[in-house]
């Protein structure tokens, strides 16, 4: 079976791509993932991430290079199928629900893609009973926590259908029960996910890849466990052991 | 809380009211909506002078207040600063129009006084039937009407994303003055020299955020049109209740 995504070459810059060669964002990645893998992507401030994630998405156009997304290949025309595959899940969750209630957000994608009131209802339900939030379907988004708030965004993207999940720092801002909610949710959802996070403890704990970006490149490309406890590795690229291995938790 | 604060809180009250069980929260939005029309543009049509008649448009308000178990001093709180607005529309009015129009023993009311009070009360009650409307139902469901109206899609889309970002836009305001605050103890309130700069931050803060919307609203398929949840079919209950509004409403304003 085919990978889920398969990038080859990459390159991108904010601004114009060939005068800005030397300070470019993403330099020559080659990333594959499989359909069931679950990647942590780490890196210091300004390494990359969300830049990857959003030319992923198609919010930023691609300058340099290849992205294959279920076997498309991601440029305008084949934009629509592409977003059908994946979803996003925003850093800010406020950004990402803009209808008045829970049930609305989530059944915002099905019936943009055509689906009938009755699937849409079984998808919106299906959605919600995975991240646990059917009981409070009826809610308006304002009255949500920031960890319902962040549970609902995933939902939103689960209604889809979505192949391969791409989420920013998606533990930003959750108390330590709703983050450890979150890691149980996610551990138990089907499909692909791409991680970006500082929280190395959070993507220790439901990723078995990591990729680390340092400077707009691959600095290390690995299992989780044994890169995540690599303290000169991560130390080298800005970043420092995850809190549970340096307290000698693990 | 600060006056942000409160005026998220009123919001939030205001979409309880409009979920609770009441039979006229229950009903279908389109008769509610198309009688709210209705009042209003009978409302309007009355003369400038035909403060007897206007007065009678009032049932109507009355009505709906005790069906929908819905506070009158809650709406006076909420919409003073509207209503203040309101009153002072006619306020000129008794300056240009002297002609006597009535004696009430020794005071002559003028012209000018009637039309006033015409004016004021059309906006009072213009602004009571929204505020009744929105009370009793959810602003999704009200969008959702205006659709089966036919009212322009971009047009319903500005309303809901209004709505639902107004909050943020509060919350968001509320961040930047209590950060203020905190800073300058010793004011009562933002300087007029930093409100440029204060204005200048929400705009830039709300640009960046409509446009983390738009993407968010393009992932998830958005081709110009907001799909609304199909409500279940108009009922005999909804079709009476418009009917008989119609008919009462168009008989006062033809007595």
């Amino acid at each position: 079976m085919t990978d889920i995504l398969e990038i080859k070459n990459l390159s991108f810059a904010y601004g114009n791509f060939r005068e800005s060669s030397r300070s470019k964002v993403l330099d020559h990645l080659n990333i594959c993932v499989g359909r069931k893998e679950s990647i942590g992507l780490v890196g210091e401030n300004g390494a990359g991430k969300s830049t990857l994630l959003k030319i992923l998405t198609g919010l930023l156009d691609m300058q340099e290079g290849a992205v294959r997304i279920e076997g498309l290949e991601l440029k305008k025309e084949n934009l629509k199928k592409i977003r059908a595959e994946l979803g996003y899940v925003f850093q800010d969750s406020d950004s990402q629900l803009f209808m008045p209630t829970v049930y609305e957000d989530v059944a915002f994608a099905p019936r943009n893609y055509g689906k009938s009131g009755e699937e849409t209802n079984r998808l919106v339900l299906s959605a919600l009973k995975q991240v646990h939030m059917e009981e409070k379907k009826d809610r308006q988004i304002y009255r949500l926590s920031g960890g319902e708030k962040k549970l609902s965004a995933i939902a939103s993207v689960l209604a889809v259908g979505a192949k391969l999940m791409l989420l920013d720092e998606p533990s930003a801002a959750l108390d330590p029960k709703n983050r450890r909610n979150l890691i149980r949710i996610l551990n138990g959802l089907p499909g692909a996910k791409i991680i970006a996070s500082h929280d190395l403890d959070f993507v220790y704990d439901t990723c078995q890849r990591v990729i680390l970006l340092s400077g707009g490149r691959i600095a290390a490309d690995g299992d989780a466990k044994t890169l995540l406890t690599d303290r000169e590795l991560l130390e080298r690229n800005g970043l420092e052991l995850p809190l549970s291995f340096s307290r000698g938790q693990r | 809380m600060g006056r942000m604060g409160d005026a998220v809180s009123e919001l939030h009250k205001l979409d309880m009211e409009a979920v609770k069980c009441g039979w006229l929260q229950r009903m279908h939005p389109l008769p509610k909506l198309l009688v709210t029309l209705f009042f209003l543009v009978l409302t309007v049509s009355f003369g400038k002078y035909d403060l007897q008649g206007l007065i009678k448009m009032g049932i109507y308000l009355i009505v709906l207040f005790v069906l929908g178990d819905i506070s009158v001093k809650r709406l006076f709180k909420r919409m003073k600063a509207v209503l203040a607005l309101v009153c002072l529309m006619g306020a000129a009015n008794p300056f240009f129009d002297r002609e006597t129009a009535a004696l009430l023993g020794p005071v002559v009311i003028t012209g000018g006084m009637v039309s006033a009070a015409v004016l004021i009360v059309k906006g009072i009650f213009a602004v009571s039937a929204a505020y009744l409307l929105i009370a009793v139902t959810p602003v999704s469901d009200v969008c959702y009407a205006l659709r089966r109206l036919h009212v322009p899609k971009i047009f319903v889309t500005v309303i809901m994303l209004i709505y639902r970002y107004v909050i943020v836009l509060l919350k968001e305001a509320e961040r930047m003055t209590d950060a203020y605050m905190l800073r300058a103890p010793e004011q009562n309130g933002i300087e007029y020299r930093v409100w440029g700069t204060f204005a200048g931050q929400l705009l830039l803060r709300s640009m960046d955020r409509a446009q983390t919307v738009y993407d968010s609203m393009m992932l998830r398929g958005y081709d110009g049109e907001f799909y609304l949840r199909e409500k279940r079919p108009a009922g005999c209950t909804d079709y009476l209740y418009l009917l008989l509004w119609s008919m009462v409403l168009a008989a006062i304003r033809i007595m």
